[in-house]
């Protein structure tokens, strides 16, 4: 582990101090200001028909004012950050020479990975940690929302959940960029992986499920819950899912399990009504945690991949 | 001595026999009654007139009874007529219905027929004579009575009921000005036909008097009445509402041609009931914060002329609000005057920020007033701070790590 300390810090400045991470934080900055105030102008009228508001707290990122929650916004756009911060950071230095430089002094080859790891895991955790801080304080401040000790609970992990997220797409692109030499190529080669996962799982599992059990009968509850489980089978594939399913349970204690279909009678169904009571945050995390334990296992089995073909790389030869 | 003795003896039998007497006479004369019942004449006849005097008003007309009684032991067949009258009356004879000139009356009987004389214009002053006469159909009995009748001047200004009686139960009635009276009256048709009797009232101004049927939603202002019919008849009365308490007349007059009645209702008015409620201010709105209690202080005024009692306060809030009265309620408020309430309104703790409207409904036991308070609920100051607090360490600390990191 030599010289991890130095890279890591090193790598830190690197991204604090290039115009490319500064326009993104702008950027992710301006966004959250934005999701505040619409989330405060629009939640008096989403708790007007509330006996006794809950989890006002929680609302303020999952409410979706208008256009978009941060929750949402995270899911969708969080993989980029991930991908901008780490599609360069191995080839750039290769095509530079400057990692066999790197790689003649004093420093072992594996502290040079794990730095730019850690420093990129550091990026983003300062980053969600801004935002999310920042919401609280416009929600305070602005709409009176008061966060009560569960909910403090529930963001921590929420953060917990997305910086693990973020980091794995951080791993993908760090694997492309040892993968390709072209900084181009793996910049497109990640964006590719984004979009395929992102966007074309979801829709791809709905056109299998189709496929498999077209038009399902409405009055066939048996069809319509295979098509259902056919479709999210398939979009679990996709890292996206995981976590929008991991993060909805615990940031929504309403939410009491991650399926979208669920078969129930009608006297199950006027209990759930009658008893809509909002899950504790032990049992909620009971219902995430194989979302959770799948995501850090995919992020460290895409690090670990990296890594082991870092390791064993020809360097010099460039 | 035994003289005395003697003579005692004689005052005592004749005191005796005087008694005996006394108590036989009413079983002798019981007898002798028996007696004349059986001894009833074969036939015997009278006729007579109710009134063989009366004194009438010019232009009045004149209604009485002939009355045939039959002693005798057979029926009799009676012809009448009227043998003379004066100028300018027309006079006949006349059953319920009909005119007549002959009646039956049976063995035993009482048999009653109508005289009745009208009229054909004013007539003077003076004595009018009118002969009736009649005699059995065998012209045994004959009959010869004389009506007289004298036209005086009437005193005026007296309206007499004629023809038609107006009774009601309860004359008087009691209440506050807004609120609605209603008087059962009967109108007792005395007339020997059919007639329209229209209905008209005398009552303050500004008063409205309708009269409608016992049970029905419907105004007339004239009631048919068969011969000595009668109706109930239901008088309703809405004062003016601005009307001050006291005493109110209301005259009720029926009248069909001459025949005309009237009855004399009262109306107590106790007074109203109104309230006036409003901040001394005017000010209707008020800041609180989440979980904290603030603060509003009311009037009610008592602007009716009845005194209010039993003022309770009702308050329509967000939920889990809770809103307070101080006093809770107030046991009356005299007319014009004020009393002081306090409202003390505590928004929920998870509030958000904002107004919200609380209203707070005065409800005394007659009237009700609402006010309508606007409350911004302001963040909790420490709450506030921490936001500000929250922001300015992540402006600084980004900062701090951009200063920190950014050096080469």
């Amino acid at each position: 582990m030599h010289g991890l300390k130095a890279i890591f810090k090193k790598e830190l400045s690197d991204h604090f101090s290039s115009y490319r991470f500064m326009i993104l934080f702008a950027l992710i900055t301006m966004v959250s200001l934005i999701i505040a105030y619409m989330v405060g102008m629009t939640m008096r009228e989403e708790l007007a028909s509330v006996a006794k508001p809950k989890y006002v707290f929680l609302m303020l990122f999952t409410s979706r004012g208008g256009l978009f929650s941060l929750v949402q916004f995270i899911a969708f756009f969080g993989p980029l950050i991930g991908l901008i911060l780490g599609f360069d950071l191995i080839n750039r230095e290769r095509n530079e020479g400057t990692l066999s430089r790197l790689l003649s002094q004093p420093v072992y080859r594996d502290s040079v990975i794990n730095g730019k790891f850690l420093a990129g895991v550091v990026t983003i955790s300062i980053m969600m940690l801004s935002i999310v801080l920042l919401i609280t304080g416009l929600g305070l401040r602005m709409a009176g929302v008061i966060p009560g000790l569960d909910e403090i609970w529930r963001m921590g992990i929420y953060l917990v959940i997305s910086i693990i997220y973020i980091s794995f797409w951080l791993g993908v692109a760090i694997l492309f960029s040892i993968l390709f030499r072209g900084i181009a190529t793996s910049a497109l080669a990640a964006l590719a992986v984004w979009i395929f996962f992102s966007f074309f799982v979801p829709l791809g599992a709905t056109i299998i499920a189709d496929a498999f059990v077209p038009d399902p009968n409405p009055n066939n509850p048996e069809a319509i819950l295979t098509h259902a489980k056919i479709q999210k089978a398939i979009s679990l594939v996709s890292p996206m899912q995981l976590y929008s399913d991991a993060t909805g349970t615990i940031i929504d204690p309403t939410r009491k399990t991650t399926r979208t279909v669920i078969l129930m009678g009608p006297l199950e169904k006027l209990s759930q009504a009658r008893f809509a009571g909002p899950l504790t945050l032990g049992m909620s995390l009971f219902v995430v945690m194989p979302y959770i334990l799948l995501l850090i296992a995919i992020t460290a089995i895409c690090f670990a991949i990296s890594y082991t073909i870092f390791m064993r790389q020809e360097i010099r030869s460039l | 001595m035994l003289k005395r003795i003697k003579g005692v003896r004689r005052v005592l039998f004749s005191a005796f026999m005087a008694i005996s007497f006394l108590l036989l006479t009413p079983v002798l004369s019981l007898g002798d009654q028996k007696t004349d019942e059986g001894k009833k004449p074969e036939r015997l006849i009278e006729m007579a007139v109710e009134y063989p005097v009366v004194v009438v008003a010019p232009k009045e007309e004149v209604s009485m009874d002939i009355i045939f009684h039959n002693r005798g032991r057979s029926n009799e067949d009676v012809e009448v007529w009227i043998d003379s009258q004066p100028k300018n009356w027309k006079a006949k004879i006349k059953t319920y219905r009909y005119g007549i000139r002959g009646v039956h009356v049976p063995s035993d009987q009482t048999k009653t027929i109508t005289f009745e004389a009208t009229p054909e214009k004013e007539m003077k002053l003076g004595e009018y004579k009118f002969e009736i006469k009649g005699r059995t159909v065998d012209g045994n009995f004959n009959f010869h009575k004389t009506i007289l009748v004298k036209v005086e001047e009437k005193e005026k200004g007296t309206v007499e009921a004629k023809g038609v009686k107006l009774t009601t139960s309860y004359p008087v009635l009691q209440g506050p000005s807004d609120a609605k009276f209603e008087f059962s009256m009967e109108v007792e048709s005395k007339l020997d036909k059919e007639a329209v009797f229209d209905l008209s009232a005398q009552c303050p101004e500004g008063w409205i008097v309708n009269f409608k049927p016992r049970w029905e939603e419907k105004y007339f202002s004239s009631i048919r009445l068969k011969a000595n019919q009668s109706e109930t008849v239901a008088v309703e009365v809405k004062p003016m509402p601005l009307a001050k308490s006291g005493e109110y007349p209301i005259t009720i007059r029926v009248s069909s041609g001459d025949a005309r009645a009237e009855v004399k209702l009262k109306i107590i008015i106790t007074g109203t009931y109104a309230l006036e409620a409003g901040t001394p201010t005017g000010l209707l709105s008020l800041e609180a914060r989440q979980g904290k209690p603030a603060n509003i202080s009311f009037y009610i005024k008592n602007t009716g002329t009845a005194p209010n009692r039993d003022i309770k306060f009702v308050s329509f809030k967000p939920e889990n609000w809770k809103v307070e009265f101080n006093p809770e309620k107030i046991p009356a408020i005299e007319p014009g005057d004020l009393k002081q309430v306090e409202a003390i309104i505590t928004p929920y703790e998870e509030a958000l920020v904002g107004d919200y409207s609380v209203g707070v409904s005065i409800e005394g036991e007659k009237v009700k007033k609402n006010l309508e308070f606007r409350v911004t609920v302001r963040p909790s100051t420490a709450w506030g701070w921490i936001g500000i607090g929250i922001i300015i360490v992540v402006v600084g600390g980004l900062a701090g790590l951009f200063r920190w990191l950014g050096r080469r």
